[in-house]
């Protein structure tokens, strides 16, 4: 949707900035609450990352400090209806995760370990047991960890959904809104300047939900963090009868595979491909689809009778400490982050809300994600250190 | 997937018209050249090779003597011509992933040109995914490659010479063309006609194509469409309807119907490869951008052929001979008055034929207000099964391009990558939201370019031999 802007002073209460699950959630929740909100994208609502991931739900691969997040992100995309308006064709299932070797097994144990203390119901099954629920795995496997959370959602189509639900709300959307600088004036005022458009875009608060783009939107507004981005690759086969019922990852966390309700197997993990920022994925590295392709087939060995449909790259943001970007820019509380989320779709919704609330006035407990932690211990300072310390 | 052979000075994708033309011709410039195709025999879907019964069956026409003349000078070069092999992914730097005989391979061009020719297009009518109903085209490959009578009676629909070109191959195999239904009018063939003289060998061929035909008694109805089509227990009923409405409706049966709307290029290997496209209203398709010889926006990368705009045959054999005359300058293996010179008789030609391809184009886009109004319950993408009612509510909800439409309804994820379904779509987008043909955009291309068995990329294994990278975050 491309809006053209009436008047050159029209004046928001909150200006986000890209349209990915973390962005738009939080405008409409911010619109819900009554204020006036512009979402600006520099390409189409929920066609980045949002729009091309995995789809998964799992606590498998969630970093355990996130596991209560994910948990409550995963309530809320099955139960889009209630707060987005419709159901987006999230599926509960189970989440088996295996270990084929002794080391493997052992990583395995470890890891459900820090995944149920931090809430997740993960317990460790024999292979005898997660073959009666996953029939068709490989029988070779040692060991399982089972969880009676996970599922998937098709992400491609919850765009369309999300547009729905932000037009209901009088969300502003502002689609192929290149952002070229962001002006900050007296009395928190914020105009974003947006290229090909004559007028700005003023706004008292501003939110930078740019996914991968996040490092440059801080750059901005004047805070250095570098962010990684990573190109995570997913295969996608034609359909094909029923495979696998539950959602399957390994041990070291490089796997997940799905089976959708129209019989497509989606396989990804993280395997990396290449890419820039401005291009997306530019290019699946040979060695990579084998490895992924294989681990899959090792896995659900029907899978061998798959035809491959597509592969492509999906980004992901990650921060020095691998931990979000979630929080107040500065002490005047007009300035704000969403972002770098591990398991960033699953959690997205609920992630979205706490800022959302903080925005509004509330104290959600995001002192974890604060993006003022990496403010910057100066340069000379680190160099200054005695080398015994170091 | 072998490690990345060693690179040839050039590739060329598609052993058509222009890309064997292209390839002879650069081997003849001194390079080393290496021509890859699917088909087992050079000559794309004109020069199409006859199999063995197709050669005995059909007396040589004047496509075949080419396509053979072609053959014969691929054969005789050192093009390194790797038949039965598909282009399976492509990048920005010219890695060609392949699947050919002997398996999987990796190539690096250092140079690539494209030549991978037209597609036949398609705008949906009601009951256009019923069994027997093929494509013009299709039926042509059937006809011509396979010496084979796609069914005992035939209606030809749509749009474009291949119309008549069909009714030609299925008399010649004594077949019986049903009716043909043609959705320009008789004026806008006669305008063809007069522009013929340009290009004399087609002239004399299409005067023979329409002595037959008008032997045959076919029934022609122009300027009208297809309404419908019912698939009956031993063939179809066609709803003929004609553009003025002030004529009614006929039917007639068949066991088959071949139809088609014309041809676009095919932009599956020129998009992966990064090169601009634009809309061109007088093919009413997208293209890549190129230069009369057919460099893109791409360092090193050209398009050459119908695969850069629909001309026809004759004017593809000239850009690919452009092309390769081109790269021999861009190379400085000639000089520019060397390249004046040697591509100023094909530039001459080409001038000439250019009315005959306006018109042609002309031809092929007379069924675009056929489109128009799509009903809603017409299947649009048939791989995934997307009815026009879905993609205008997609619209409605405020998606402005054709990717947009893909993400939220499936149109186009299907096995053809939107081939098929690209052109409807595009058409409801223009109509339903008011959205500038060149603005719709066109579907973002990914690997594999057809499906692809996953045991050809696993292969053999054991589970040692995966390479796992490291653990995640915890």
């Amino acid at each position: 949707m491309s809006v053209t802007i009436g008047t050159a002073h029209e004046r928001y209460d909150a200006a986000i900035i890209g349209a990915g699950v973390m962005g738009a959630t939080t405008a409409l929740f911010l619109a819900q609450a009554g204020m006036k909100v512009a979402l600006i994208e520099r390409g189409a609502l929920f066609r980045a990352a949002s729009g091309i991931n995995a789809g998964t739900l799992t606590l498998h691969m969630t970093r355990a400090q996130l596991i209560p997040h994910a948990i409550r992100g995963r309530e809320m995309w099955l139960d889009a209806a209630r707060w987005l308006g419709e159901p987006v064709g999230a599926v509960s299932t189970h989440g088996l995760s295996l270990a084929f070797t002794e080391a493997e097994e052992a990583l395995l144990r470890a890891r459900a370990r820090v995944r149920s203390e931090a809430g997740a119901p993960i317990e460790i099954i024999s292979a005898g047991k997660a073959v009666g629920i996953e029939p068709g795995l490989n029988p070779g496997l040692r060991a399982a960890a089972s969880c009676a959370l996970d599922g998937h959602i098709p992400s491609y189509r919850v765009g369309a959904a999300y547009a729905r639900a932000l037009e209901r709300e009088g969300v502003t959307l502002l689609e192929h809104g290149e952002v070229a600088q962001i002006a900050t004036g007296n009395g928190g005022d914020h105009a974003i300047h947006l290229r090909d458009r004559a007028h700005p875009v003023h706004a008292a608060r501003v939110v930078a939900s740019g996914g991968a783009w996040l490092e440059k939107m801080l750059d901005w507004m004047g805070f250095a963090i570098p962010i990684r981005c990573l190109f995570n690759q997913l295969v996608v086969t034609e359909p094909m009868s029923e495979v696998m019922g539950s959602v399957i990852s390994i041990a070291n966390g490089l796997l997940s595979l799905k089976q959708f309700t129209n019989g497509s197997v989606l396989i990804g993990g993280g395997w990396q491909g290449e890419g820039t920022l401005e291009a997306g994925g530019t290019r699946v590295i040979p060695e990579n689809l084998r490895g992924n392709v294989r681990l899959a087939q090792h896995v659900i060995p029907a899978l061998r009778n798959a035809m491959v449909l597509r592969v492509w790259l999906g980004q992901e943001a990650e921060t020095p400490d691998a931990m979000p970007l979630i929080g107040s820019l500065g002490p005047d509380d007009t300035r704000f982050v969403i972002g770098s989320v591990h398991s960033g779709f699953t959690s997205g919704p609920y992630m979205a809300r706490l800022l959302a609330d903080r925005i509004l006035g509330g104290d959600p407990d995001l002192r974890a994600f604060d993006p003022c932690r990496f403010a910057l211990p100066p340069a000379t300072k680190t160099s200054s250190l005695p080398p015994t310390l170091s | 997937m072998t490690a990345s052979e060693h690179r040839p000075d050039i590739t060329v994708a598609g052993a058509g018209v222009s890309g064997t033309t292209c390839a002879v011709a650069l081997s003849r410039h001194g390079f080393a050249v290496t021509l890859i195709d699917d088909q087992p025999d050079a000559g794309g879907q004109v020069f199409r090779a006859p199999s063995p019964y197709a050669r005995e069956k059909i007396r040589a026409d004047q496509e075949r003597k080419k396509g053979d003349r072609i053959r014969k000078h691929l054969a005789a070069s050192g093009v390194d011509h790797r038949r039965a092999t598909r282009i399976w992914g492509l990048t920005g730097r010219f890695e060609l992933d392949l699947l050919g005989p002997d398996g999987m391979a990796q190539l690096r061009a250092e140079r690539l040109v494209i030549a991978n020719g037209a597609v036949e297009r398609f705008l949906p009518a009601p009951g256009w995914t019923t069994p027997r109903v093929i494509g013009l085209a299709g039926a042509s490959i059937l006809l011509r490659g396979g010496g084979t009578l796609p069914g005992r009676s035939i209606v030809l629909a749509g749009s474009g010479p291949l119309l008549f070109s069909v009714a030609h191959q299925v008399l010649a195999l004594g077949g019986k063309v049903a009716a043909i239904v043609s959705s320009a009018g008789l004026g806008e063939w006669i305008e063809l006609g007069t522009k013929l003289y340009r290009d004399a060998g087609r002239l004399l061929e299409a005067t023979r194509w329409m002595a037959q035909i008008t032997a045959a008694r076919i029934p022609i109805h122009y300027h009208a469409r297809i309404s419908d089509i019912q698939n009956l227990e031993d063939g179809v009923l066609v709803t003929i309807c004609p553009k003025d409405r002030r004529k009614s409706s006929s039917t007639v049966k068949a066991s088959i119907l071949a139809y088609g709307d014309g041809l676009k290029p095919t932009t599956l290997l020129s998009r992966a490869a990064g090169a601009r496209h634009e809309y061109d209203p007088s093919g009413d398709y997208f293209k890549p951008v190129t230069d009369t010889a057919g460099r893109t926006d791409v360092t090193n990368l050209y398009v050459t052929g119908d695969a850069a705009g629909i001309e026809g045959a004759e004017a593809s054999r000239l850009r690919g001979l452009l092309t390769a005359h081109a790269i021999a300058l861009d190379t400085g293996r000639i000089t520019k008055a060397g390249f004046d010179s040697l591509a100023a008789p094909a530039l001459r030609r080409l001038q000439k034929l250019a009315a005959i391809s306006v018109t042609m184009r002309r031809l092929m886009r007379s069924g675009h207000d056929c489109a128009l109004a799509i009903p809603e319950s017409t299947i649009l993408c048939r791989c995934e099964r997307v009815m026009a009612s879905a993609a205008r509510q997609a619209v409605a909800a405020g998606a402005r391009d054709v990717n947009q439409v893909k993400a939220w309804t499936r149109c186009g994820m299907g096995p053809c990558q939107g081939r098929s379904c690209e052109d409807g779509l595009r058409q409801i987008l223009i109509e339903t939201g008011g959205i500038s043909p060149q603005d719709t955009g066109i579907f973002t291309v990914r690997a594999p370019f057809f499906p692809l068995p996953l045991s050809a990329i696993s292969g053999e294994f054991d589970y040692d031999d995966i390479p796992l990278p490291k653990a995640a975050p915890l």
